[in-house]
């Protein structure tokens, strides 16, 4: 099947985008922790400061899901800064249904975001992995990408929400 | 000390430049540096900026021996995380050598703790390097939480000639 269209999300692909994100989350055994609703990714956005971009893959009417889906994989990106290099793309998630894999739907999404990062003026387009998820690894390594973790050592951290609130509280 | 952390103005860009370079310098990659002022100050202070940037200030009377009264900063940007919503990701630390063991970097954290939060933000990240004993430190007596250790990730790119082989490939509309 190479009748499969790239596009722009719009609004009315919230609905759809949260599908494929959930779909995403059980895959990588994590979907108790999707908390995002259709009504935060409308305002996130497509509001008047947007915290995201996305693209999505849709294929014909004829050709929809067996649970009648149109919209079938997406890819959700924004731009963010290194010091030394500039702007960079990242991309936050990436995913196609199971059914619709092998027809170069993931392949073409990959190659249209290179080209917006190169067109926008990035320099590199970066993303997370798990280690575990040796076919995704597989996939982006055929493709050129480094391991920055295994060449440079660099591990992921994150404070949550109520250690932010005592950060922040503390008075010189 | 007394000292005072603010958001970076336009006119900072040179100190953050400078900083930037230092950083680099002791991490022997001073080469690998290809931004300038000017760049920072096209990408933080147009429109539509791509990070945001809180410095320290310290007074007249204890400027640095080169005379400079801006000894560190933070570097900061707002990312989206497809479970829980709006992050907010810190890609730069750093308060120069003289001026460290007297709570700026903590007063720069709990600034963009506190501008996270006020932006809704339900967490902050950022990335150490694993030999970075001192930093890590910092970080995890404030709550952090290594994500690589506990869920496996690791941080992969598409840089330079790998990045561009795979523009030129795009299907055309």
């Amino acid at each position: 099947m190479s009748n499969f269209i790239l596009r722009k999300a719009e609004p009315k692909d919230v609905s759809d985008i949260l599908r494929l994100i959930k779909e995403l989350a059980k895959f990588e055994k994590m979907e108790e922790q999707v908390i995002l609703t259709e009504k935060e990714l409308l305002e996130d956005g497509f509001g008047d400061h947007p915290f995201y971009h996305c693209v999505v893959a849709e294929v014909p009417e004829d050709k929809q899901s067996s649970d009648g889906y149109t919209v079938v994989g997406f890819a959700m990106y924004y731009f963010t800064y290194d010091p030394w290099i500039g702007k960079l793309l990242y991309l936050e998630d990436f995913y196609v249904m199971k059914e619709f894999r092998g027809y170069g739907i993931g392949s073409d999404i990959l190659k249209v975001l290179s080209e917006t990062a190169v067109k926008t003026r990035c320099s590199s387009m970066h993303f997370i992995v798990a280690e575990w998820n040796k076919s995704s690894i597989e996939f982006y390594k055929r493709r050129g990408a480094s391991d920055l973790s295994d060449e440079e050592g660099w591990r992921l951290y994150a404070i949550d929400k109520d250690d932010l609130l005592k950060i922040s509280a503390k008075k010189r | 000390m007394h000292f005072k952390v603010r958001a970076a103005a336009k006119e900072d860009c040179k100190d953050i430049s400078r900083m930037i370079m230092e950083l680099a310098v002791y991490e022997n990659m001073a080469d690998q540096v290809k931004t300038s002022h000017e760049d920072l100050e096209r990408d933080g202070f147009s429109p539509n900026p791509f990070y945001e940037c809180l410095i320290a200030e310290v007074p007249d009377e204890h400027k640095t021996k080169d005379g400079y009264t801006v000894v560190g900063y933070a570097l900061y940007f707002y990312t989206y995380s497809t479970w829980k919503g709006r992050s907010v990701y810190m890609e730069d630390l750093y308060v120069m050598p003289d001026f460290r063991g007297k709570g700026i970097g903590t007063g720069l954290m709990a600034k963009v703790a506190q501008v996270g939060v006020e932006k809704q933000c339900v967490r902050l990240q950022l990335s150490v390097l694993e030999w970075n004993k001192p930093s890590l430190d910092f970080y995890i007596a404030k709550g952090a939480e290594d994500l690589t250790a506990k869920e496996g990730w690791h941080f992969l790119r598409f840089h330079g000639q790998t990045l561009d082989t795979l523009a030129k490939e795009a299907p055309k509309d």
